[in-house]
């Protein structure tokens, strides 16, 4: 259960990149995949390396999901954002 | 063959088939599920017994043996299937009594015959025949016996001792391996449900999981015992009292050696009898032996007689019948773990052992009926495998007809407000559609009776679910139509090329939802087997019924005066509010409401989780019809008698008949309960007026709910890597992706929805899950086609404006088959009754959602991704130099500029160069050019090449707008005899210019 509310907390961030220019390594595609994976991933470092149960999954379980997403994101934006730098120049 | 002809032998088809099926329908049943009629149904787990492991033979003869257990009990139209690797359903209709149904069906029916006396354990472990403190002497064994202990210290007994796997030569080996157990040491209780074969049977029984910790071991006191092999833990006989009543054995066991003296394959012809003797005739079992198994008991019945004979002190003065009953030594009957009787061989009259020849009898404390019973197990003989009931429904015959009604109401309804939406939205052909409609739900029924399907309460709901798919191809081809009619093409041409623009949607659509009930259909549980079933079936037939059939209608009536009117066919004056509005530039709003949609699901489902009903977390659900004004106090208070005080009592409100009968109804939930536990509740619910035929339960063990699971991860899955494959395959991978961040969205949000309302999951959940991908995939599928259409279209137009002009074409197609989807889902939520709900409610969330994601969120991903391909980005670059550094929203000036989107044409030649000097056009060109502009011929027309090929020109200009009030003019789409005229006697009216590429703007 945890990781669905990961899953969920990410791609609910992820629908909010829209509000960013298009710098993103992979694009739209690839911000999906980034928040996805970085808030799955944050959420199981952050939960001591494991996944909470059903039981032990609670709102404050939610939030556990939202650094590895914005982390993620902003990795993906920064190095996209250098590549297009780079390719231009 | 002409296209009249064509349509005629269509339809002359469809009538034989409508015919044929009215004969079908009129003439056979209807094979009901036993939700529709009432009656029990048992899921059974099948696991390895001893020299009998689980092999697709060994699973096949056990179900053999059932089924003749199940002629036996004399059920008609039972049924009995595999389902998954080592699972057996078996549906009993009729039958209100799920623990005899039990009894009778799924007992193992391990018949063993053991020499008494010499095979007692005694505290020590040892045995001593002569002994009658080992013993129990003269009762043997009963509960009376004063060596009968309880099970728990019959099990430690045994498993202090060492395994003998041989009995010695000439002895059959011992029946039972190593026999595990979880005891609770302190309590001196048996926790698990008799023995289990392995350890894993115990450490994976999610029952059982509390009195483990976190690294599988058992938690003191509870531990687990090994009784090994050698040795059996049986329970003492039942006995009847002075007036035939069964008093049950209660906690009264032997240990015994397992040196069976025959068994079960030993025995043939059994019945039910009555005794020899006594005063009374008491029921009993007669059997005569094979030919091996007379000997064994002319053997056995010797040695035992003989051995009564030698330990027998002779006293003064007593009685024979007193002496026999002192001396003789006693035969063990044992049926699976427990005594059946232990009858006395009397030394005296048989010194040599009683000859098998003429059979033997089984007396003890037999009902008639459990008599009857045991002759029944015994002719079908022991069941290779061993049976665990992992899942047991019961639907009373009363709330079988009420869930029937509803579900037929549920159709009927949705049958007919999609009906009405349709002729209100197409007038002439949503009449044509609604024809169609019909026909397809005579096939459908002609279908159900005559393969024959079993129709269940979630099969009605797929039933209901083709409905609205053979009306959502209908919808895509009426818009279609409408459109080619609002682009100026006659009434015929909008017709045929509505249908042929349309039917790849269609197709792929249809193929994805037939997918998706494919795989539902493999891994899904036999109630949502129905539910997949019918929607394959059904998105097949009404692929028939919805586009061939309403085609060959249509082509018929294409030049008949009542659909000659665009008013006729629902073709209004277009600009819908929607229109030119910037939707790839409003998405980032949509998105943002998306984003916290699913983040107050996340919450939602963090905070309160997902209410997974018994299909997934196991346990009892009981419901039933109470007397008028109960409360729910009254029903626990009536539980407590049971030890049931702290089940979860809910008062749930129904419809149709039990409402109107003033009855109230409660559900009643708590862990999984055996069956004979749940019997016990159902009779202490009498005091509350509930009858036990009234009742409807559902119990699901653990094993089923973990099954349940695992197929619904399962399908998830693999539907997805289906899908995902189908579109990559179809549209390419760029469109691949959005598509399915489409689908997670939908998936995501109906998970959020359900966690925000507590709305239970079921397995029907799952099942729904998967039809809204099917569906959500169905819409983005329609946006898709327009967007790739326009890409050839449009070729000098950005990604943003193809987008949003093709998103303001189709928008009004999307929502009307989501409504048309609605409005069947809306009807199976307001009227289906509590099952049909677990469906309609995702359903219709997903409906929703489906329609939404499709436009706001599909559509504005891949606008997204493919603007970073160079092509757009300069194109994009281009354009807002043009304007100023604006883009607009839709494509203006050049950019607008449309090409034929069909690709190039067959034929690299102009069309226009003939074929020879003295001829303008070849007949062949002048055929394309006809073809080209829309013009239909016959093959009795014959067409005279023009002098000018001036009408072959493309339009250069856009077309004026056609008034969609005004009747059809055909001057764009000249009929063959107007074509000769055409060119022959050139016409003074009103002459539109016909074009070969573009569309007016």
């Amino acid at each position: 259960m945890a990781i669905l509310t990961w899953v969920l907390i990410s791609l609910a961030i992820w629908h909010f990149t829209v509000f960013f220019p298009d710098h993103f390594l992979g694009g739209i595609n690839g911000a999906f995949l980034a928040s996805a994976v970085g808030g799955v991933l944050g959420g199981f470092l952050l939960s001591g390396l494991e996944f909470p149960t059903r039981h032990d999954t609670t709102v404050a379980t939610v939030a556990l999901g939202i650094p590895g997403t914005l982390i993620a994101l902003a990795l993906l934006y920064f190095v996209g954002k250098r590549r297009e730098e780079a390719q231009q120049a | 063959m002409t296209d009249r002809r064509r349509n005629i032998l269509v339809l002359l088809f469809v009538a034989v088939l409508v015919a044929a099926s009215g004969v079908v329908i009129a003439t056979k049943p209807t094979k009901l599920g036993l939700d529709l009629q009432g009656g029990v149904q048992l899921i059974y787990q099948v696991s390895p017994t001893k020299g009998e492991s689980l092999t697709e033979d060994s699973i096949q003869r056990t179900i053999d043996v059932m089924q003749d257990r199940i002629n036996q009990y004399g059920v008609g139209e039972a049924e009995i299937q595999r389902s998954g690797q080592d699972q057996i359903d078996v549906s009993l209709p009729s039958i209100d009594n799920p623990e005899e149904a039990r009894q009778r069906v799924g007992t193992t029916a391990q018949l063993v015959f053991y020499d008494w006396e010499p095979n007692v354990v005694g505290p020590n472990g040892e045995t001593n025949a002569a002994d009658p403190n080992i013993t129990g002497g003269a009762s043997a064994g009963e509960r009376t016996n004063p060596v009968a202990i309880s099970q728990f210290d019959a099990v430690m007994r045994g498993s202090k001792l060492k395994p003998i796997t041989n009995n010695g030569p000439g002895q059959m080996p011992p029946v039972a391996g190593t026999q595990y157990y979880l005891v609770d040491t302190k309590a001196k209780k048996v926790l698990t449900n008799g023995p289990q074969e392995s350890l894993e049977s115990i450490t994976g029984d999610k029952r059982l999981a509390k009195y483990f910790d976190a690294a599988g071991k058992p938690i003191p006191p509870a531990k687990i015992v090994e009784v090994p092999e050698g040795y059996r833990v049986i329970q003492a006989a039942d006995s009847n009292n002075q007036a035939g009543e069964v008093i049950p054995a209660g906690d009264k066991w032997f240990l015994i050696r397992d040196r069976p003296s025959l068994r079960g394959n030993d025995i043939k012809d059994p019945a039910q009898s009555f005794s020899s003797g006594g005063l009374r005739k008491e029921p009993s079992v007669v059997f005569s032996f094979t030919s091996e198994g007379k000997k064994r008991w002319q053997d056995t019945t010797k040695a035992i007689a003989k051995r009564g004979a030698d330990n027998c002190l002779f006293q003064q003065g007593e009685p024979r019948a007193q002496r026999i009953q002192r001396c003789s030594n006693h035969f063990a009957i044992v049926l699976d773990q427990q005594l059946i009787s232990s009858p006395l061989i009397d030394f005296e009259r048989n010194p040599d052992g009683i000859s098998g020849s003429t059979g033997s009898e089984i007396s003890g404390s037999f009902t008639l009926k459990s008599a009857q019973a045991l002759a029944d197990l015994l002719k079908s003989g022991s069941l290779p495998l061993k049976l665990t009931i992992i899942s047991q429904q019961q639907v009373s015959a009363s709330l079988g007809q009420e869930a029937l009604d509803q579900g037929l109401l549920a159709g009927i309804i949705g049958f007919g407000v999609v009906a009405i939406f349709l002729v209100a939205f197409y007038r002439v052909l949503g009449v044509i559609a609604v024809l169609g409609l019909g026909v397809y739900t005579v096939f459908f029924m002609a279908i159900v009776k005559l393969i024959p399907i079993v129709l269940t309460l979630p099969g009605i709901a797929g039933l209901i679910l083709t409905i609205a798919v053979a009306a959502d191809a209908n919808v895509v081809i009426f818009e279609r139509v409408k459109d080619e009619l609002q682009n100026g093409r006659s009434v015929p041409r909008a017709i045929k090329d509505g249908y042929r623009k349309g039917l790849t949607a269609i197709i792929d659509g249809n193929v994805i939802t037939f997918l998706v009930a494919f795989i539902l259909f493999l891994v899904a549980t036999a109630g949502v087997k129905g539910f997949a079933f019918n929607l394959g079936i059904g998105v097949i037939v009404s692929m028939f019924t919805a586009v061939l059939m309403t085609r060959a209608i249509l082509g018929l009536l294409s030049r008949s005066p009542i659909i000659t009117h665009p008013a006729a066919l629902g073709a209004r004056k277009r600009n819908p509010i929607w229109h030119r509005f910037d939707f790839v530039g409003a998405s980032r709003w949509f998105f943002a409401a998306s984003g916290v949609i699913l983040a107050l699901g996340a919450i939602a489902i963090g905070g309160k989780g997902l209410n997974f009903g018994i299909d997934f977390e196991s346990g009892t659900q009981i419901k039933a019809n109470a007397k008028a004004g109960t409360t729910v106090e009254d029903v626990r208070n009536a539980l407590k008698t049971v030890g049931e005080g702290d089940a979860k009592i809910q008062q749930v409100k129904l419809s149709g008949a039990s409402d109107k009968s003033g009855r109230v109804t409660f559900q009643i939930s708590t862990e999984a309960l055996s069956t004979a536990k749940e019997q016990e509740v159902g009779r202490s619910l009498a005091v509350v007026g509930v009858s036990q035929a009234d009742l409807n339960s559902n119990t699901v063990g653990p094993t089923f709910g973990q099954t349940v699971a695992r197929m619904a991860i399962i399908a998830i899955l693999a539907s997805f890597a289906l899908i995902a494959f189908v579109i990559w395959f179809r549209f390419g991978l760029q469109f691949t992706v959005p598509i399915l961040i489409a689908v997670i969205h939908d998936l995501l949000i109906t998970a959020g929805i359900y966690a925000a309302t507590g709305a239970e999951v079921t397995a029907s959940t799952v099942a729904a899950l998967l039809t809204i991908i099917g569906y959500s995939l169905y819409d983005t599928i329609i946006v898709f086609d327009r967007i790739r259409e326009n890409l050839k279209r449009l070729p000098s137009a950005a990604i943003s404006q193809i987008v949003n002009r093709s998103m303001s074409e189709v928008l009004g197609r999307s929502l009307v088959t989501s409504f048309s989807t609605g409005l069947p889902v809306l009807a199976l939520l307001l009227f289906g009754g509590d099952t049909l709900k677990d469906f309609a409610l995702a359903m219709l969330i997903g409906t929703i959602s489906g329609a939404y994601s499709s436009v706001f969120i599909a559509s504005p991903v891949l606008t997204a991704a493919m603007e970073r391909a160079p092509k757009f980005r300069a194109r994009r670059k281009r354009l807002m130099e043009a304007h100023g550094g604006h883009l607009p929203a839709y494509p203006e000036g050049n950019t607008a500029k449309e090409v034929e989107p069909d690709g190039p044409r067959k034929s690299g030649r102009r069309v226009t160069s003939p074929e020879g000097p003295d001829q303008a056009v070849s007949k062949q060109e002048f055929q394309e050019m006809v073809s080209e502009l829309g013009i239909e011929t016959s093959a009795a027309s014959t067409v005279t090449a023009p002098r000018e090929p001036s009408a072959a020109k493309p339009a250069k200009k856009p077309e004026p707008q056609p008034d969609p009030d005004a009747p059809v003019s055909r001057a764009d789409d000249l009929s063959p005899e107007e074509v000769e005229s055409r060119y022959e006697k050139p016409s003074g009216g009103k002459k539109k210019s016909s074009r070969r590429h573009g569309r007016p703007r």
